[in-house]
C-alpha cells in the first residue's frame, strides 16, 4: 500500500517530463499508432479484399473482371429482395421485443428483492449459450418428432415447413436469447439514475408511470441507444438461427445467410463478396444512423467532463 | 491528491492494459496446441512417415478408407499414400476441398467427390481430365457411375464407392413387394390403417434427401433432366414430371407420408422404421443390419422386414437415385502421375473394391457383385445396374436448391405446382453453364 503511494508522484513527474518533451497528443498519438495498424489490418484489409473480388466474375481457377456487374445482378435478384425483406422483418420484430422483454427484465432486477443476485443470474443464462447450440436446442424444440412447442402450446402449427410460422419460430428463439444482454445494458443505465430525482418526484405527487415516463427513460436514453444500436447492427447480420432452422432456404434466408449461400453452395465468389459488400454497407449505415445520435450525447458529457 | 495525476496515471495503466492483452492475444494466436485445428476441419490418418501424395477423401467410413490405403501402401512402399479425413457432411467436404483449390494451398493430390460434383470441379478447372482411362473402366464399373464420373462426354473422375435405394417392407404385414408405385400406395395405406401406424417413410426434409426422393419418383415416371448432349433441360417433356408430384402432393394430403416426414432425413425415417411405426421405407442399405438388431440394436422389426427394389410408376424394372464417390485428380497436385494410378488403382483393383464389399460399402466394379453370396447385396448389384446417376452439371448445387425451394412448399400444398414445376425446368437450363 505505502509503495504505491509513494511511487504515485515519481509516475506522475516522469508522465508530465515526458509531456513536455513531446506534447501529450503526439504521444498518445505515438501509443495509438501500433493498435491503429493492428486493427487496419486485421479489419480494413478484409473488407477492402472483398470489394475488390466483388468487381470480378470467379469460377474457380476463371477469374474476368466484370466491373458492378455483381452488384447490377444483385439488385434484380429476386432472391436478394426476399433476403432483404427476412432480415428487416426479423430485425424489427426481434429489437422491439427484445428492448420490451429486456426492458422489463432490467425493471425487475433494479428492484431490491430477496434473491435478487439469483434472479440476475438465472436471468443472463441464456445469454450465456453459444449461439449455433441454442439454434439447434430450439429446432429440435420446434420439431414436429417429438413436438414439444406443440405438446405445450396445444398446438397442431408445421413450426419447421411453413414459412410465417419458422419466422415467429427465430424471432422468439432470438428474443429468448438476447434479451437479457439488452436487460444488462439498461440495468447498467439504471443503476446510474440517482435515487434523489425519484424522491423529489414522489413528493410532487408524480404516479408510477409518470416517474417512469419522465425521468427513467429520458435519463435512460444513452443506454438505449447503445442497446439498440448493438441488437440492429446483430440482428442484421443475424446467420445462426435462420441457417439452422431451414439451412438456405429462401423461406427464412437473410441476407447473411444468402451471401454464404453464393460462398459455400453455390460457389460465385465474386456474386458473393457483391452480397456481402452490400451487407456491410447497410449494416455501416445503420450503425452510423445510432451512432451519430448517440455520439451527440458522449461528446458532449467528455467536453462537459474535460471544462471540468 | 488532484484530479489529474490520477487521470494521468489511470491512462498509463489502461496503455499497459492494452499492451499485455496485445501480447497474450498475439501469444495465444502463435501458440495454439497443433491437432486441435485440425480436429475442426479434418485430419491425417497418420498412415506413412513418407507421404508421396495425399487422398482427401470423406471422414465417413474411415475404417473403409484406411484399410484401402493402407493395402495401397503394402504394394507399393517406394509411393505411399497419405489420407486425409474431411468432415462426414458433403457439404464441408466439398468446402473444404474448394478451400485448398481456391487458396492455391494444393495440399491434396487424389479428391474424394461426391458424384454430383463432376460437372462443377471440372468447370472450375479443380480437375485434371481422365479421358485417357476410359477404356480402363468400360465395362468394369457400374455405368451409372460411369456416367456420374464425366462431363460433356470427359472423364474428370473415376468410380470408387456406389450407393442405392431399397425399398424396405414389412413382412407379417406385406405378402409380396409392389412392382408399382399405385400399389405401394394402397397396400401401405390399408396396412397402416389396420396396424395404426404409418405407410411410408423416408427423406423428407428440406435437403439433398428430397431431391433423391423426389428424382427417384420422376425417373421412374420415364422422365429425364437433360437431353443426350446435356444442352437443354428436359424436365417437362412428357408428364413425369407432373406425375411425381401429384402422387407426393396426394399422398401427404392424404396421409400416405408418416407425420413429421416433412423433416425427416435418412436417421429419423430408419429410427421409426425400426420401433415398428411403419409400413415401408425408402432408406439406404446402411439400415439393413441395425434393422435386423445387430450389436445390441433395439429392433422392433427384427426378422419382420425384407428389401426390395424401389417400384416405378409402369411395373416395369426399378429405380434409384446413385450415391458413392468417385476419385479425382487435383489440378494443383505435383505428382499427378502417380495420382491418376492410385484414381484406377482404386477403381479396377478386386482386392481394394472387395474391402468395400466386405464393410458393406457398395463397391463400383461389376465383378464384385457377381461373386456374391449375400442375396441382399446380389439385388444391390442389379439395383446398381439400372440405377440413374443425378446428372453431375456444374450448377448441380444450385439445381438441387432450386428443386428445394420450389418442390418441397408445393409439395406441402403451400405453393402452386405448376409454376414451381416451371422454376425447376428453368434452374435446369442454367445449372448446365454453372449460373
Amino acid at each position: 500500500m505505502s509503495d504505491s503511494t509513494d511511487l504515485a508522484p515519481d509516475v506522475a513527474k516522469a508522465v508530465r517530463r515526458r509531456a513536455d518533451g513531446l506534447g501529450e497528443r503526439a504521444i498518445g498519438r505515438i501509443f495509438l499508432a501500433p493498435s491503429i495498424a493492428f486493427m487496419a489490418l486485421l479489419a480494413l484489409f478484409p473488407v477492402f479484399y472483398a470489394v475488390w473480388m466483388s468487381l470480378y466474375d470467379i469460377r474457380g481457377f476463371n477469374r474476368d473482371l466484370v466491373g458492378v456487374e455483381n452488384y447490377v445482378s444483385a439488385l434484380t435478384d429476386p432472391g436478394f429482395w426476399n433476403a432483404a425483406q427476412n432480415t428487416l422483418v426479423f430485425t424489427v420484430a426481434s429489437v422491439s421485443l427484445e428492448f420490451v422483454v429486456g426492458m422489463a427484465f432490467a425493471l425487475i432486477m433494479h428492484q431490491a428483492f430477496v434473491g435478487r443476485g439469483l434472479t440476475r443470474a438465472v436471468i443472463l443464462v441464456p445469454w450465456v449459450i453459444p449461439t449455433a447450440v441454442a439454434a439447434q436446442v430450439w429446432r429440435y424444440m420446434f420439431d414436429h418428432n417429438p413436438g414439444f412447442v406443440n405438446a405445450v402450446l396445444g398446438t397442431e402449427i408445421n413450426w419447421l415447413r411453413d414459412p410465417a410460422w419458422s419466422m415467429v419460430g427465430i424471432i422468439s428463439a432470438d428474443v429468448w436469447k438476447t434479451a437479457p444482454f439488452v436487460a444488462l445494458l439498461l440495468l447498467a443505465g439504471l443503476q446510474t439514475i440517482p435515487k434523489d430525482y425519484y424522491e423529489a418526484a414522489k413528493m410532487d405527487g408524480a404516479n408510477v408511470f409518470q416517474r417512469f415516463w419522465t425521468i427513467t427513460l429520458p435519463l435512460l436514453r444513452p443506454a438505449i441507444v447503445v442497446a439498440l444500436l448493438f441488437r440492429t447492427v446483430d440482428a442484421l447480420r443475424m446467420f445462426d438461427f435462420a441457417y439452422v432452422f431451414s439451412g438456405y432456404s429462401n423461406s427464412l434466408a437473410t441476407l447473411s445467410v444468402y451471401s454464404q449461400r453464393f460462398l459455400v453452395a453455390e460457389p460465385q465468389l465474386g456474386y458473393a463478396n457483391a452480397l456481402s459488400t452490400v451487407t456491410f454497407v447497410i449494416v455501416m449505415l445503420v450503425g452510423l444512423a445510432f451512432i451519430s445520435r448517440m455520439g451527440r450525447h458522449m461528446v458532449g458529457d467528455v467536453g462537459r467532463k474535460e471544462k471540468r | 491528491m488532484s484530479a489529474l495525476p490520477w487521470h494521468r496515471r489511470h491512462s498509463w495503466r489502461a496503455g499497459g492494459a492494452v499492451l499485455a492483452t496485445l501480447v497474450l492475444t498475439l501469444a495465444t494466436a502463435c501458440g495454439e496446441p497443433p491437432g486441435q485445428e485440425s480436429d475442426a476441419e479434418g485430419e491425417s490418418a497418420g498412415l506413412t512417415d513418407d507421404p508421396q501424395f495425399v487422398w482427401a477423401v470423406t471422414g465417413a467410413d474411415r475404417h473403409i478408407h484406411e484399410d484401402v490405403a493402407r493395402l495401397w501402401n503394402e504394394n507399393n512402399p517406394e509411393q505411399q499414400v497419405e489420407v486425409f479425413f474431411l468432415a462426414p457432411t458433403a457439404d464441408e467436404q466439398r468446402q473444404a476441398m474448394f478451400q485448398d483449390l481456391q487458396a492455391q494451398a494444393g495440399e491434396f493430390d487424389v479428391l474424394g467427390l461426391d458424384v454430383i460434383w463432376t460437372g462443377e470441379f471440372a468447370d472450375f478447372g479443380y480437375v485434371e481430365s481422365l479421358e485417357d482411362m476410359r477404356g480402363d473402366i468400360e465395362d468394369v464399373s457400374l455405368p451409372g457411375a460411369i456416367d456420374s464420373s464425366q462431363w460433356k462426354q470427359e472423364l474428370y473422375a473415376l468410380p470408387y464407392s456406389s450407393n442405392g435405394a431399397f425399398l424396405y417392407y414389412r413382412t407379417d404385414l406385406i405378402d409380396e413387394p409392389p412392382t408399382t408405385w399405385d400399389e405401394l400406395y394402397e397396400t401401405g395405406m390399408e396396412a397402416a390403417e389396420e396396424e395404426g401406424i404409418s405407410p411410408f417413410v423416408g427423406q423428407g426434409d428440406q435437403y439433398e434427401g428430397f431431391v433423391v426422393t423426389y428424382l427417384e419418383m420422376f425417373w421412374s415416371a420415364g422422365g429425364e433432366l437433360f437431353d443426350e448432349s446435356q444442352e437443354n433441360s428436359t424436365f417437362l417433356e412428357g408428364d413425369a414430371a407432373q406425375t411425381a408430384l401429384d402422387f407426393m402432393v396426394e399422398g401427404q394430403e392424404n396421409g400416405f407420408f408418416a407425420e413429421g416426414f416433412d423433416s425427416m432425413v435418412e436417421d429419423d425415417a430408419r429410427a421409426l422404421f425400426q420401433s415398428g411405426e411403419a409400413v415401408y421405407m425408402r432408406n439406404w442399405p446402411y439400415a439393413v443390419p441395425l434393422l435386423e438388431g445387430e450389436e445390441d440394436e433395439e429392433s422392433a422389426v427384427a426378422g419382420d422386414f425384407a428389401v426390395a427394389p424401389l417400384p416405378t410408376f409402369t411395373g416395369e424394372g426399378s429405380t434409384s437415385a446413385l450415391g458413392g464417390l468417385n476419385n479425382a485428380v487435383s489440378s494443383l497436385s505435383e505428382n499427378k502421375e502417380l495420382a491418376s494410378e492410385f484414381v484406377l488403382w482404386a477403381a479396377t483393383d478386386p482386392e481394394a473394391q472387395a474391402i468395400l464389399a466386405d464393410n458393406s460399402l457398395p463397391p463400383t466394379m461389376l465383378s464384385a457383385y457377381e461373386e456374391a453370396d449375400d442375396p441382399n447385396f446380389e439385388m444391390l448389384g442389379d439395383i446398381l445396374a439400372e440405377a440413374h446417376a443425378r446428372p453431375p452439371v456444374p450448377g448441380y448445387n444450385s439445381l438441387s436448391l432450386e428443386i428445394q425451394d420450389n418442390l418441397h412448399p408445393a409439395f406441402l400444398g403451400q405453393e402452386d405446382a405448376d409454376s414451381a414445376l416451371q422454376a425447376v425446368d428453368t434452374a435446369a437450363d442454367d445449372s448446365l453453364d454453372g449460373e
